[in-house]
C-alpha cells in the first residue's frame, strides 16, 4: 500500500512537472499574456509532427513557432494576431481550430444536418404509430363483438 | 418514388463516405501546409553561406525564375537529392540554396562553428553534387518561418517577379519534377 502511495506520488510529480515545463522556461509581464501564450501552443498545430501541438513538439519548427509565439505575445500582439500571423505563413493546418470555408463547410454542417435528420426521422415515425393507433367507439363495438365470438366458438368446441 | 428514394439514402451515404474515406487514404496531409503559394517572397536580408561580407536580399533574386532548395547537410533526404537537382542545373535551372541550420539553435546544438559548416558544406557538395548558383544562411530560420518551412528538403518555384508559384515538401526526384514543377515552369516560359 505504502509502495501504491509512493508512486502515485512520483507520477503526480511527473504529471506537474511535464504540465509547468513549457511556463518554466519563461517569463511574462503579466497573467493575461502568460495565459494568451498557454492558449496559443495549445491551439497550433505543429507543420512538421501533424498530430501534436506546438507545446508538446520538440521539432526544430515548433521550437521557432513557440519563439516566434512568445515575442509576439511580448510585444503585446493579440491571440488572433498570431493565429493570423501563422496561418498567413503555414496555412490553415497550423491552428487546431479550422475555419468555415468552402472545403470545411462539410465537417461544421454535417454535425447538424445528421441531428435534424435523425430527429426528424424520429419525430415522423412517432406520428405514423400513433396515428395507426386511433381508436373509434365502432372499432370498440367490432372488438367486443370478436370477443363474443371467439368465446362462443371455445365453449362449442 | 419518395419511398424508394429513402431506401436507398443509406447505400448513397456510405458510397460517400468510401469515397471521401478513400481519398483520405491516398492524399498527402503535406500538401496542405502552405500558406504562402501565390504571394511574392517575403522581404530578407541575410548572408551568404560562404562569404559573410555578402548579403543577399529579395531584390537581388528578382529578374528570373528560380527555384529555392531548403537544405542541411544533416538532413539526409538533402543529399540524396543533390545529384538529380545537379542534373537539373545543367539542363538550365536557376537553383538558389536556402541553408537551414540548426546547431546554431542553443536547443539543439552544443556549439556551433561557421568554419566548420562551411567545410562541411563544400565537402558534402563536392562529394554529392553542387547544384547552387549560391547559398543563403538563415541562422535564426526567420525566412525559413516566414515562408512557413516545417523542415527539410523544401523547394520553392519563384517566378521573376518574385511570386511563389509552387511549395513542394519533400525531395526532388525525375517523378515529382515531371508531375509538378515541369509544367508549372512551362506554364511560365511561354
Amino acid at each position: 500500500m505504502k509502495k501504491l502511495m509512493l508512486a502515485l506520488a512520483l507520477l503526480a510529480g511527473l504529471w506537474s512537472l511535464s504540465a509547468n515545463a513549457v511556463e518554466d522556461k519563461y517569463q511574462f509581464k503579466d497573467a493575461e499574456r502568460e495565459q494568451t501564450f498557454k492558449e496559443l501552443v495549445q491551439e497550433l498545430r505543429c507543420p512538421k509532427c501533424q498530430n501534436q501541438n506546438i507545446a508538446d513538439s520538440d521539432a526544430v519548427v515548433a521550437k521557432d513557432l513557440r519563439d516566434r509565439v512568445l515575442d509576439m505575445v511580448h510585444e503585446g500582439k493579440s491571440k488572433q494576431e498570431v493565429i493570423d500571423f501563422m496561418i498567413d505563413r503555414y496555412g490553415y493546418f497550423v491552428h487546431y481550430q479550422p475555419p468555415v470555408t468552402p472545403a470545411t463547410i462539410v465537417l461544421w454542417v454535417m454535425p447538424v444536418v445528421i441531428l435534424v435528420l435523425g430527429f426528424g426521422f424520429i419525430v415522423f415515425r412517432q406520428k405514423k404509430a400513433a396515428r395507426k393507433q386511433s381508436w373509434s367507439p365502432e372499432d370498440e363495438q367490432k372488438l367486443a363483438e370478436l370477443i363474443k365470438q371467439s368465446q362462443r366458438k371455445e365453449r362449442t368446441s | 418514388m419518395n419511398k424508394k428514394f429513402l431506401g436507398l439514402a443509406p447505400l448513397l451515404i456510405f458510397v460517400l463516405l468510401c469515397v471521401f474515406l478513400y481519398q483520405g487514404l491516398f492524399g498527402n496531409p503535406r500538401e496542405l501546409q502552405t500558406g504562402r503559394l501565390g504571394q511574392t517572397m517575403p522581404a530578407f536580408e541575410l548572408p551568404d553561406l560562404m562569404d559573410e561580407q555578402k548579403r543577399w536580399t529579395d531584390q537581388d533574386l528578382l529578374g528570373e525564375v528560380y527555384l529555392l532548395n531548403v537544405w542541411g547537410t544533416w538532413c539526409p533526404t538533402c543529399i540524396a537529392e543533390l545529384g538529380y537537382l545537379t542534373e537539373l542545373r545543367e539542363q538550365g535551372v536557376r537553383i538558389i540554396g536556402l541553408y537551414y541550420e540548426q546547431a546554431y539553435d542553443p536547443d539543439f546544438g552544443d556549439q556551433f562553428d561557421i568554419n566548420y559548416l562551411r567545410t562541411d558544406v563544400q565537402q558534402m557538395l563536392a562529394r554529392a553534387g553542387d547544384p547552387y548558383q549560391f547559398n543563403i544562411l538563415d541562422l535564426e530560420r526567420t525566412l525559413a518561418l516566414d515562408l512557413g518551412v516545417s523542415g527539410a528538403p523544401e523547394t520553392f518555384l519563384v517566378d521573376k517577379n518574385g511570386k511563389i508559384i509552387l511549395h513542394h515538401t519533400g525531395d526532388i526526384n525525375p517523378r515529382v519534377w515531371r508531375s509538378k514543377f515541369a509544367p508549372a515552369i512551362q506554364e511560365l516560359q511561354p
